[in-house]
């Protein structure tokens, strides 16, 4: 005959209960160091996932972009822009492209009755659409007639719009930019990226403040100069963009001979470099995190060795009326297994249910996934059981007579 | 009538650092079913080293101690923690209570080691608690208790388990003369009811309510058979 599992457990149970503050401070420990691992990786996750949403909304990983490389402070003053002759040869060099759009920018005051606003006018191709993923909501974007015929048409941002015409249907109507009229042929959707505040501020709505005509309208009837400063190429696919960027690279190093005056960058290795980056940022939070774990599993088997300091009596005496050492052993070991999983599991919910003020407080939003969760479970509740197992060995290891001689 | 308890040539060494501090010398006792025998002797004497092995608390360096015809003396310490459970009950000069348990729960405990259903347990309890006079004590904490009567909970929790034999510590030692009284007399009850006590001490007054003096001195059995 001997003692019940259930006995003993119920003793661990009772044994915790009387003990309530010392057990709620190790259980805070506990939440503390759960909820910091839970918030400390969906931040990575969320930053992680923020960036790559970020390269999707701007056109993808099989994006290209070439621009004005500005770390080369270019002594030679090579030209650092391209010609309209010089985009179509280029053009020519490179058939797998499926899509390029040289681009031209300025910022001018558009004007429409009464009202202006000032942004930024873009001359473009046709091909802009397909390179950013971003088509017009009404009317119809630049087409290739357009470009050929010069046509001043205008299509406008959703703000643009919103500042210059209110709730009337721009559709037809003229705006006036740089002494030109422009007729307004569409409005492109409105650009908004969830989560992804800074500020006020959308992190895409600087996108609703342009307005694009072709880009032969802009040389010819605009400046009257074909200086091409930026250039969008879009591959077939993510995994052939570094290779397309290869080329472009060493094709618009020959035409500068040597002279490195262009930067040009594919979003898929950017995100590759990225994800490397922010590797190491996940290994240092997580290391962290278990630092801070490991505080609370001090803490715990701390206050389970000071328990049974304390309680080295109480212990000589049970053994005295014929507990076994493994009844001493469960009787400790359930008042760990308490601690940690009230606390894992209160350290879960309250890390879950603060990564909504965090990413407020950040404005950045906060990803948890259930691996993190099990991570986070798993790592608290295994260095709690770590920290209350020793101690209860030692409990179950006190010699009966010493025990009952402590005071 | 049997032999219940037959110690032969024990001897118990404790170290200290590097030196070795003898407590008991070779000691020979033998105690019968149903006596009632004091150990008295001067403190340092090795008597309550004696009790502790006697009480399977603690196992001696040399020697033989054969309790119920069993050899205990070089048994597993798991097991002692059943014969304790078994076949000793203790008390204890300093009652040794558990301080956050009730009555009724102390005098439990040892049926909960021993694997009783609660219903059992409850029932057992009350019993011994009635016979110590403390049925309207059950649901108090020690601490609102005398110490009298926290003695008297002690015996509960030594009896509860029928155990062959009683073992008691300097049981009086705590208490005033007219509790100490009492508590000798219920010692008297069980011994007449039939249970085998041992009572440790060096008051010559409780040890006068004894059948037997066992005088222990230097570890040594002095005068081993005075009635």
């Amino acid at each position: 005959m001997a003692i019940s599992l259930k006995e003993s457990i119920y003793f661990g149970f009772s044994d915790f209960w009387s003990r309530k503050v010392r057990s709620l401070v190790t259980i805070i420990g506990i939440i503390l160091g759960t909820m910091s691992i839970i918030v400390v990786l969906s931040l990575v996750n969320g930053i992680n996932k923020q960036t790559l949403q970020w390269m999707m909304e701007r056109g993808g990983l099989s994006k290209i972009t070439v621009r004005r490389n500005w770390r080369y402070d270019n002594p030679n003053n090579a030209r650092t822009y391209f010609t309209w002759k010089e985009i179509k040869f280029i053009r020519s060099l490179v058939p797998e492209a499926k899509y390029m759009n040289p681009q031209k920018n300025y910022w001018l005051r558009h004007s429409y009755e009464d009202k202006e606003y000032n942004c930024s006018i873009n001359g473009v191709l046709p091909d802009f659409t397909k390179i950013e993923e971003w088509d017009t909501e009404n009317g119809r974007f630049i087409s290739e007639f357009d470009v050929n015929q010069s046509n001043d048409v205008i299509v406008i941002g959703t703000m643009v719009k919103e500042e210059l015409f209110g709730n009337k249907n721009p559709l037809g109507q003229f705006i006036t930019v740089h002494g030109r009229r422009l007729q307004v042929i569409g409005i492109m959707k409105h650009r908004y990226m969830k989560g992804n505040n800074i500020g006020n501020e959308n992190a895409l709505s600087y996108l609703n403040r342009r307005t694009f005509i072709p880009l032969s309208t802009m040389i010819h009837k605009g400046t009257g100069d074909d200086n091409i400063s930026t250039l969008a190429l879009k591959a077939h696919d993510a995994e052939s963009a570094p290779e397309l960027r290869k080329k472009l690279e060493a094709i618009i190093l020959n035409l500068r001979h040597g002279e490195p005056v262009f930067m040009i960058e594919s979003a898929q290795e950017e995100a590759e470099e990225m994800a490397q980056s922010q590797k190491t940022f996940q290994i240092i939070f997580f290391i962290i995190s278990i630092i801070s774990l490991l505080v609370g599993g001090i803490v715990i088997a701390n206050i389970m060795l000071a328990s049974i300091q304390e309680r080295t009596r109480e212990i000589g005496i049970r053994l005295t009326v014929g507990a076994r050492r493994r009844d001493i052993f469960i009787q400790f070991l359930v008042q760990t297994v308490l601690i940690t999983f009230i606390g894992g599991i209160l350290g879960t919910l309250v890390g879950l249910s603060i990564l909504e003020m965090v990413s407020g407080y950040l404005e950045i939003k906060l990803i948890a996934e259930l691996s993190m969760v099990l991570i986070a479970l798993t790592v608290s509740v295994g260095i709690g059981l770590l920290a209350g197992i020793i101690p209860a060995i030692m409990a179950s290891k006190l010699n009966p007579v010493e025990a009952l001689r402590y005071e | 009538m049997a032999s219940l308890i037959e110690v032969n040539d024990l001897t118990k060494e404790y170290k200290m650092g590097k030196i070795t501090v003898p407590a008991l010398n070779g000691v020979d006792i033998e105690i019968n079913e149903g006596e009632f025998v004091a150990i008295m002797g001067p403190s340092g004497s090795g008597k309550s080293t004696l009790m502790h092995i006697l009480g399977c608390l603690d196992t001696a360096t040399q020697g033989e101690y054969i309790l119920n015809r069993e050899k205990v003396s070089h048994i597993k310490k798991k097991k002692l923690a059943s014969i304790r459970n078994q076949r000793i009950g203790f008390v204890f000069q300093t009652f040794n209570l558990l301080p956050h348990l009730n009555v009724q729960k102390n005098v439990e405990l040892p049926l909960m080691y021993a694997g009783y259903s609660k219903k059992k347990r409850t029932k057992l309890a009350k019993k011994v608690i009635a016979e110590v006079g403390l049925t309207d004590r059950c649901k108090h904490k020690p601490s609102e208790l005398s110490g009298g009567q926290r003695q008297r909970v002690a015996i509960a929790r030594a009896i509860v388990n029928n155990p062959s034999i009683i073992l008691a510590d300097e049981p009086t030692g705590n208490l005033d003369t007219n509790s100490g009284g009492d508590i000798l007399t219920i010692f008297s009850e069980l011994n007449l009811k039939g249970h085998t006590v041992i009572i440790v001490t060096h008051d010559a007054a409780v040890a006068k309510r004894a059948n037997r003096v066992i005088h222990i001195v230097d570890g040594l059995i002095e005068n081993g058979d005075i009635s």
